[in-house]
């Protein structure tokens, strides 16, 4: 063990040594970090196409329905239907951002628009996604305008409201005048619109625009929070601090597979073949080496993070163990690197190459919640995917033991079986 | 004592070294002698355990081949390619490959201290080693294959490229293996290196082993006469001998006028050319 600890510290001070190394495995990851993390808690963060929202429908009329229909086609939101238990459970998990109830009575009061109270709904959502929150009462508002954008159904909004006015025999009274005037306007939108297709997409844009000029919200929306229920991110560096310290270790892995092809070029490796050490011993040396630095790499961007971001582990605990898991995850990976390149230059290029790859599915780039649900999907072929989820369900996803499980053996059997297949290649090509 | 009985490895078709047997005692320094692709280096990675000859055997000190890592213990190389870590210094590097030898705390820091100061590199010791020279890196090169103090060791071109004081650290280096009982295999295409340091050289070619035995011997197997060259009014007289002082002693008496004698003694190039028809250099 003595001998395998002598090649690791031998390669940590080298690595200390490598300022582009160094670079890519320690101060890239805190500025990336520390950069998007400024963004994201700046209210820009929540601008990212496809915010995953969950639809209760407990109304089930054909107006709610139709008002889910029209959520499911919005751009800028990824919207599915669900029940509100699971709803629930999902945004409190971090699967979905957040959930929108439409309530019983919702398609009643949502077709008068114009006269009585107004149709509400409820929103759940984590406090901390303010930004996407404030998204989604903007996305919610417009769907809720959607039926003035055809002239038709909005004269037929009037009508109705001129109708119950009428019938209530107490209310409307000043608005009388004014919706007897519109439904006639309206009448002659939709004529010109049956007359002329052109015309009619005019006449469109004109009700969309006297709609807009209404100066009313529709709509009222109540926000339930959902931090009772689940821990989620304190603050936006609690999303991107996981994504930094996944670079550091794909900087670590890219820099120790380099350092194998140095090793073999440079003449160093002819040596240590000739020491009394098995080719395992050094093999392990190396791995030892590129897991310490992994190891190490990732407290410094924790301490950063706890220290100067105020970011808060759920549990420290999970947290060393999906710091481990990442770190036999990556040596094994650094394993394979070293061998698909026989220079430093083709080492180091087709290393970053890969690993940028894994970045771009995995989540190491953009979160994963802004990803579309296709490339979520094939996200779980990269490492890196499993990587930010170790970390992020010690850090705010609250995962439990069991829950943790998942993620960590995949990183385990990644590392496991690339470590095997690297050092099989590694020893034939010796 | 380092022994190889029937050693033979091929690459593909081209057979590297063809059943070389030799043995080579302690405190003897043993020259591996020829041209570029003769087999020197492949022969002496076979002694290091690097690779595995597809015939024959190795054996070191009698504990076995040197595939087996407490065998390769016994072994100090210095490869022909500097093996050295550019980013740590070369007192870092030597305390780095002493401690995969075993050496630990102050063993280890005066072996250190004591190489560097032999190899001429101790007010250099804290500087990282990309900034030596090719000399000074070499001399570390070789002070790397020392710390352990082995009873063999493989010098693989150790004096290539290096100024001629490098050459000096080396040479003293080699002469104190030797008087410390060591067995020294030493490998070059300079002949003068051969002659000056070794006892006895075995010359190869084409994985061939063409001649072994000592330097004299050889020369006088191998080298032919000396030949005698005296320069007259008249022109050049050149004689063929054996005894090239007798010969010089008998031309001034017949050639009085003379105003320049020659005396061309055969060496190991001569040697080579005569075994192979081809010069060492070519």
């Amino acid at each position: 063990m003595g001998a395998i600890w002598t090649l690791a510290l031998k390669d940590l001070r080298l690595l200390l040594r490598d300022k582009p190394g160094l670079f890519f495995a320690l101060f890239f990851p805190i500025l990336y970090a520390v950069f998007f993390g400024v963004v994201f808690s700046g209210g820009g963060g929540g601008d990212g196409a496809g915010i995953a929202v969950l639809v209760v429908d407990e109304d089930q009329t054909e107006s709610s329905r139709s008002f889910v229909d029209g959520l499911l086609a919005l751009d800028g939101m990824e919207a599915r239907r669900a029940d509100r238990e699971t709803a629930t459970a999902r945004v409190r998990k971090g699967d979905a951002t957040a959930y929108v109830v439409l309530p019983q009575g919702f398609g009643a009061a949502s077709r008068r628009m114009l006269f009585g109270s107004r149709a509400t709904l409820t929103i759940g959502v984590d406090p901390s996604r303010r930004a996407e929150a404030a998204m989604l009462h903007g996305l919610l508002t417009k769907q809720a305008f959607a039926p003035m954008r055809d002239p038709g159904a909005l004269r037929a909004q009037v009508k109705a409201a001129l109708v119950a006015s009428a019938a209530s025999g107490q209310d409307g009274l000043a608005m009388r005048p004014f919706l007897v005037a519109l439904e006639q306007f309206l009448g002659n939108v939709v004529a010109t619109t049956e007359a002329n297709k052109t015309a009619g997409a005019e006449g469109s844009r004109a009700a969309e625009t006297d709609g807009d000029a209404f100066g009313f919200q529709p709509l009222r929306i109540e926000q339930e929070s959902v931090v009772r229920a689940r821990r989620g991110p304190r603050n936006p560096f609690a999303i991107t601090f996981p994504q930094g310290i996944v670079w550091g270790i794909m900087g670590c892995a890219a820099a120790f597979g380099i350092s194998l092809v140095v090793e073999r070029s440079q003449g160093t490796l002819a040596r240590l073949l000739v020491s009394p050490l098995s080719q395992a011993r050094i093999l392990a040396g190396k791995g030892l080496a590129c897991f310490l630095a992994v190891v190490s790499v990732s407290g410094v961007l924790l301490l950063v993070a706890v220290v100067g971001f105020s970011v808060r582990p759920d549990s420290w605990g999970l947290l060393a163990l999906g710091i481990a898991a990442n770190g036999i995850g990556f040596v094994g990976i650094m394993m394979l690197l070293s061998v698909v390149g026989k220079t430093e230059q083709s080492a180091g290029g087709i290393g970053w190459a890969v690993l940028m790859v894994m970045a771009m599915l995995g989540g190491g780039m953009i979160p994963l919640f802004a990803m579309p649900s296709w490339l979520r999907g094939v996200s779980s072929i990269s490492p890196v995917k499993w990587a930010i989820l170790s970390l992020e369900g010690a850090l705010w996803r609250d995962f439990t033991l069991a829950e943790m499980l998942m993620p960590c053996a995949v990183m385990v059997a990644i590392g496991a079986v690339s470590f095997t297949a690297g050092t099989m290649i590694f020893r034939r090509t010796l | 004592m380092l022994t190889f009985a029937g050693l033979t490895k091929r690459f593909g078709e081209n057979i590297a070294v063809r059943e070389l047997s030799l043995e080579i005692m302690p405190g003897e320094v043993f020259g591996l002698l020829g041209p570029n692709g003769a087999g020197k280096t492949t022969t002496i990675q076979m002694a290091t355990g690097r690779l595995a000859p597809d015939a024959g055997s190795v054996d070191v000190r009698g504990l076995g081949a040197p595939t087996r890592t407490e065998v390769r213990a016994a072994l100090g190389v210095a490869p022909q390619e500097l093996a050295l870590y550019d980013h740590l210094t070369g007192r870092e590097n030597l305390a780095f490959f002493g401690r995969l030898y075993g050496l630990r705390g102050a063993a280890l820091r005066n072996r250190v201290d004591e190489l560097l100061e032999r190899t001429g590199l101790a007010d250099r010791a804290g500087d990282r080693a990309k900034t030596y020279s090719g000399g000074m890196k070499r001399r570390l090169n070789f002070a790397a294959a020392l710390l352990h103090e082995p009873s063999v060791v493989l010098l693989d071109e150790p004096t290539a490229g290096v100024d001629p004081q490098s050459r000096l650290h080396i040479f003293e280096l080699v002469a104190e293996q030797k008087a410390a009982g060591r067995t020294v295999v030493y490998t070059t295409h300079y002949m003068e290196e051969a002659q000056r340091l070794c006892d006895r050289v075995a010359i190869m070619d084409h994985g061939r082993l063409l001649a072994l035995d000592t330097v004299s011997a050889l020369v006088a197997g191998h080298g032919g006469q000396s030949v005698v060259r005296i320069e007259t009014a008249d022109g050049e007289v050149r004689v063929e001998t054996d005894d090239a002082a007798a010969a010089v002693a008998a031309q001034l008496k017949q050639h009085p006028d003379a105003h320049g004698i020659h005396v061309d003694r055969p060496d190991l190039e001569t040697v080579f050319l005569a075994l192979t028809g081809r010069s060492l250099r070519d």
